[in-house]
């Protein structure tokens, strides 16, 4: 007799599935025994199934032993006693929640809610990613600082951190209302948002690991855009904007793994189904009047994926898309990527206009996107002394091997044309 | 073919680190190919022990013996043409032979 498969992230899924719903139930201030409860139901999963052949239906076997080590624990901690009771009251004999009735529909609901709890206002940006990974897709503190570039003991900090500050919620998660459901959805976006750009444009070495950090941004969001609580043009264009980045992912590679400039990317590899579902989206954002910045970087997306040739993109709305960036969300970075597109669309002198009396942030003038465009600019403009400064400066200033090799072949070229990595 | 009893011991100065849920994955996965490849020896499965007690003519007791389930976690039977092979089948097994477990294997003598 043979093991029956499982499904891709079969553990991950139902761990974040299990966490959300337990959360819902008995409180999120409980996380920490939710979170211990789901473990040892995995675990017992695992021995039992590999020996005796998989339950009819797993899920539900899951939940039931996971809700069964969650009561049992809060029962043991006789302290708690009363607010068991009252859960017990209110909740255990309900008929929707006797665990022997698993309802599928709601494990969405669960996830979104506990999405929202994530970016709870009082918890950091990078806390709430962090217990986003862990809760709701289910990795643990090695593979969360594996995949965010940080230490284990940073992550731990983090959640332990972000755990106490849910105890101190109300205990039940229900109690989210809608003005918070609204009030919270920008930061919902923004995590979802960070967690793709985490995969795409990280420079960690495995392309597995960072395709994966976007599945799950991707598999979030549109969890949310399908919800009425996300059914925003916003959320539609974050949607949209992941989903046409991803398509071009696996390209933005050659074979041994060095990075490709969007001029030397073969378009053949690039995903037309994905780039299809990522222009649905964009569609699908385009009503209200809001237009949001990813409404801004996901035109700007559409803009490459749509371009027959690098040369026949349309440089000019590229460009009109990073002015409106620009204004929406101010950045530097954006600045520099306007002046790119703008170079390609109006030539070298113009793009070098749009940096004009622009004094960077430090952190931008250190990098080597800044050293990169001014080198390729002002080469291609013929100032072949400051060029070279400037080539230096970003050889210097690159972060991996990978990025080196792309300036060298960038920058070291005569008649090459731009750089825009930051925005490909 | 002889079969063998294969009992999983617990050992001390395992790793308390708690597998993750990726991981566990890779084990499911890990499990499944091992079955296959040994589906000819694995006789029974077996399972994961619990409490005991041993019985005797004296009056029955808890004693030291209940302490037997802290040290064999399960077992199962294997079927092999010598001990080497019955060994080979039980160290092969994920998660059986690492830091914290071992694996004992005794021959079955038919009769």
């Amino acid at each position: 007799m043979s093991t029956p498969q499982l499904v891709e992230h079969f553990f991950r899924r139902e761990y974040g599935r299990l966490v959300a719903t337990l959360c819902r139930r008995v409180g999120v201030h409980h996380i920490e025994v939710v979170e211990d409860a789901v473990q040892s139901a995995l675990m017992a999963a695992l021995e039992s199934w590999t020996v005796a052949g998989l339950p009819d239906s797993p899920s539900a076997w899951l939940f039931r032993v996971a809700h069964n080590n969650v009561v049992g624990e809060l029962r043991q901690r006789s302290r708690r006693r009363r607010i068991l009771e009252q859960y017990a009251a209110e909740d255990i004999d309900t008929p929707e929640n006797d665990p022997r009735v698993f309802q599928a529909e709601e494990v969405q609901d669960d996830l979104l809610r506990m999405l929202f709890v994530c970016c709870d206002e009082a918890i950091p940006m990078e806390s709430q990613l962090v217990l986003a990974l862990k809760t709701l897709c289910g990795f643990d503190i090695r593979e969360i600082a594996l995949r965010l570039f940080t230490s284990e003991a940073s992550v731990y900090k983090r959640l332990s951190r972000t755990r106490s500050r849910l105890r101190e919620l109300p205990p039940r998660l229900r109690a989210l209302t809608g003005e918070q459901y609204s009030s919270r959805l920008l930061a919902v976006n923004k995590i979802l948002y960070l967690l793709f750009t985490e995969g795409y444009l990280s420079s960690h070495a495995e392309m597995a690991i960072r395709r994966e950090l976007c599945n799950e941004a991707i598999r979030l969001a549109s969890i949310l855009a399908e919800h009425p609580v996300g059914r925003t043009p916003e959320t539609f264009a974050l949607l949209a904007l992941m989903h046409l980045h991803a398509a071009r992912m696996t390209a933005r590679q050659d074979r041994s793994g060095g990075l490709l400039l969007l001029e030397e990317q073969d378009r053949e590899r690039w995903d037309r189904q994905q780039i299809h579902v990522g222009l649905d989206w964009l569609a699908k954002s385009a009503q209200g009047d809001v237009f949001s910045r990813y409404h801004a970087e996901a035109g700007i997306a559409a803009e490459h994926c749509l371009a027959p040739s690098f040369e026949e993109t349309r440089w000019d709305k590229v460009a009109e898309c990073y002015a409106s960036l620009e204004q929406i969300a101010p950045s530097a970075l954006h600045k520099l990527n306007r002046a790119v597109a703008v170079a390609e669309w109006q030539g070298p002198a113009a793009g070098l206009a749009v940096l004009e009396g622009f004094e960077p942030p430090t952190w931008l003038a250190g990098s080597y996107l800044w050293a990169a465009v001014l080198a390729d600019l002002h080469r291609r403009c013929g100032n072949a002394p400051t060029a070279r400064r400037h080539r230096d400066a970003a050889f210097q200033t690159a972060p991996t091997a990978a990025v080196k090799e792309l300036l060298r072949r960038r920058l070291g070229k005569v008649d090459s044309t731009q750089c825009h990595e930051r925005a490909i | 073919m002889p079969k063998y009893l294969c009992m999983q011991r617990n050992l001390s100065g395992g790793g308390s680190e708690k597998p993750s849920p990726t991981q566990m994955q890779e084990m499911y996965s890990r499990f499944g190919a091992w079955r296959e490849k040994f589906k000819d020896n694995l006789v029974d499965m077996g399972g994961k022990l619990g409490a005991g007690r041993l019985v005797t003519v004296e009056p029955a007791t808890d004693g030291p013996f209940v302490e037997i389930k802290e040290l064999v976690g399960g077992y199962m039977i294997v079927s092999a043409k010598s001990l080497e092979e019955a060994i080979t089948v039980a160290r092969e097994c994920p998660g059986l032979v690492r830091p914290g477990s071992g694996v004992e294997v005794i021959e079955i003598h038919a009769p």
